[in-house]
């Protein structure tokens, strides 16, 4: 699995709007030319404290991805003991880099997932970062028009609010996390951190058809394993069966594994910071899929078992389990 | 106000009673009167009654087999209970086809899961309707009026234990919006709330997460001055979920304080959290403010509870509450946890 926060890029970005900004106006071939140079050394262009706490967090991160490699090779055990050392060093990491920079967001967010907190504390304390943030948002210019994640300065705030959005279907606040999400999809249209599916998923929870419909319209109707579910998920409430199952029969069709994971689901570690990368229609947009929903599938009790009887459902599960080298798990073993 | 099988048994075959002594004179007929207490109680089968009289009877009996008995009882006596209200529910669907409530409670044992429960209700409810709506246009034109409303009345209860039942399940499946459409059509057939289903509109106004709807729900309710004040443990408990959904913490504690006040042994119950099986006949007749009344609430709130991840796996809000509790009467947390050794020295 890949993280998704590519940090050196932004890294490069930040430093090279930085010097700009120091050396007055460039022509966009002069800016080019700067950021290759940047590209090239950034640690020639840290000049602030700011930059070098971004730094050493940029530096933790690939450590991070990088001790992640091999960890299909170990037993459960092994697992858990190197997961612990490397949530470890992620927050002393963090610590270091606020010791530089109070203000690094990316450390204060990072530092709290990797704490391994209850998800009600990670939300308490999420929450309590995000409000502090807020009250102190003369610092950050936030665009009103345009789409604030082109703003990288702005982009730890909001990976910071899409963390305590999906940290709210968690704790089952189902309201606060659309609130959160609906406010980062105004802030920031193009989604690129996908609170979309963090909020299909709450407004599925709420049986908000309205509020459904509308984000399925936004996206153009194009659906993803988010949409597929939460459809289904809503449908399946409101009781509206040939419904539900139509939009079960996209999810296990269009999404690679999705049968397989909503009767089998799999284990996913902690986003770091962000929801990690994934292919459309891939395995792995499906397992980040169920494994999200997963609070809103265990409050409606017969759902995997309705979605296990639809014909065919848990052929295309068992098939897919076979095909793909997997062990299927009988719950009373 | 619940529904009490006992009282309703009585007050059936109390009317039917009345009803047999039309003709005599008033003094004969309160002479024969006097006696209705004493046979109903030890001579039951010389009293004038239906084949539907006495369905209900067998109702009651299984009632309080397997409402209040059974939660009591170890695993050996707990089999005998159970196929002991088997055989009583099937003996009075033998006797009347019609025993809406006896064909209720069974469909609840045999039904293979909550889901395929509320289906068998929603796929007979109207069948339940034209049939309470039936008995009740069959009440003679002449009875006099108080006790002609308190038969209409009575023909109405199945079906409104039906649609009670109805909104629970619903509400159990994770299908909030049908639950609360369901206590609101409960609602408009019996405004005095006797099924009392305004406690499961609350809890669906709360897992919806729609405060606004739910204030609003108990304006209505208290202008209605039918009901109790909205300060029942649901109530209670439905807006401190949402106090604590919408992460104002103080609020949510001002609640729990509430709770803790105006219910005996609060504390002990919301550290507990007991899960008690749903009453089969009705939500289990409990006295208003009781020990009893709170943990049965807490137990209809697991739907609010148990949700969410948590370390002990035991939902976010059910640790929060047992937190909270623990921090204002930690003597409350010592004596749960004395309880719990002892019971699990003793093996219980």
């Amino acid at each position: 699995m890949t993280i998704a926060m590519d940090a050196r890029k932004e890294q490069i970005r930040r430093l090279a709007l930085k010097r700009r900004r120091k050396l007055g106006s460039l022509s966009d071939e002069a800016f080019e030319e700067l950021e290759l140079a940047v590209r090239e050394d950034p640690m020639r262009f840290v000049d602030d404290d700011e930059e070098q706490a971004f730094l050493q967090i940029t530096q933790v991160l690939d450590r991070y991805e990088q001790s992640r490699h091999d960890d299909d090779l170990l037993d459960d055990e092994q697992y858990a003991q190197k997961r612990e050392q490397r949530n470890t060093a992620l927050v002393a990491a963090c610590d270091q880099a606020l010791v530089t920079y109070d203000g690094c967001v990316d450390a204060l967010t990072l530092r709290l997932l990797a704490l391994d907190l209850s998800q009600a504390e990670l939300f308490d304390r999420l929450l309590e970062t995000h409000e502090s943030l807020r009250s102190n948002e003369g610092s950050v210019q936030i665009p009103v028009a345009g789409d604030a994640w082109a703003n990288v300065f702005v982009r730890p705030r909001l990976r910071l609010q899409a963390a305590l959005a999906r940290t709210g279907i968690n704790t089952s606040r189902f309201r606060m996390t659309c609130d959160l999400c609906m406010d980062l999809l105004a802030r920031a249209p193009l989604d690129a951190l996908g609170a979309r599916f963090t909020c299909a998923l709450a407004m599925a929870r709420l049986e908000d058809e309205k509020g459904f419909d509308w984000l399925d319209s936004r996206e153009g109707r194009h659906g993803n394993a988010w949409f597929h579910l939460s459809r289904a998920i809503l449908m399946y409430k409101l009781g509206r069966i040939p419904a539900a199952r139509r939009a079960l029969r996209g999810f296990d069709q269009l999404c690679a594994g999705g049968a397989y994971l909503l009767l089998q689901p799999m284990y996913v570690d902690t986003y770091i910071p962000d929801r990690p990368t994934f292919e459309p229609g891939s395995f792995q947009e499906s397992m980040l899929c169920v494994h999200e929903a997963d609070p809103i599938i265990s409050d409606i009790p017969d759902f995997a078992a309705w979605a296990c009887d639809q014909k065919g459902f848990l052929a295309s599960a068992q098939d897919f389990c076979t095909r793909n080298g997997f062990q299927w798990r009988n719950w009373d073993e | 106000m619940a529904f009490d099988p006992q009282r309703e048994d009585y007050q059936r075959l109390g009317l039917r009673f009345a009803r047999s002594l039309k003709g005599k004179n008033a003094a004969q007929a309160t002479r024969e009167f006097i006696t209705f207490g004493r046979r109903f109680a030890q001579d039951r089968d010389s009293l004038p009654q239906s084949d539907s009289d006495r369905a209900f009877h067998l109702v009651t009996l299984a009632s309080r087999r397997i409402d209040y008995e059974l939660p009591f009882a170890d695993e050996q006596r707990a089999h005998r209970i159970i196929d002991d209200g088997h055989r009583i529910l099937e003996e009075a669907i033998s006797l009347d086809p019609h025993c809406y409530d006896a064909i209720r409670m069974k469909s609840a044992a045999a039904s293979s899961s909550f889901d395929a429960f509320l289906t068998f209700l929603n796929e007979r409810s109207d069948e339940v309707r034209t049939h309470c709506e039936e008995q009740r246009a069959a009440i003679p034109p002449d009875e006099p009026s108080e006790r002609a409303r308190l038969m209409a009345n009575i023909a109405m209860r199945p079906y409104l234990r039906w649609v009670a039942t109805q909104a629970e399940e619903a509400l159990i499946c994770g299908r909030n919006r049908e639950s609360l459409r369901l206590a609101h059509k409960a609602l408009e057939l019996d405004p005095s709330d006797m099924a009392d289903v305004r406690f499961t509109a609350a809890l669906a106004y709360a897992k919806l997460e729609d405060e606004s709807g739910l204030q609003e729900f108990i304006a209505t309710r208290q202008k209605t001055r039918l009901a109790r004040p909205s300060d029942d443990a649901w109530t209670r408990l439905a807006l401190l979920s949402l106090a604590f959904k919408r992460h104002d913490l103080e609020e949510a504690i001002a609640h729990l304080d509430k709770l803790l006040d105006s219910y005996p042994h609060a504390a002990e119950a919301l550290i507990r959290q007991n899960e008690l099986p749903e009453g089969v006949f009705a939500r289990l007749a409990v006295a208003p403010y009781s020990e009893d009344e709170i943990i049965l609430a807490l137990s209809e709130a697991t739907v609010l509870l148990q949700e969410g991840i948590d370390l002990q796996g035991r939902g976010v809000l059910s640790t929060w509450l047992i937190q909270e509790t623990a921090r204002k009467r930690p003597q409350a947390m010592l004596a749960v946890l004395a309880q719990q050794a002892n019971d699990a020295q003793s093996g219980r």
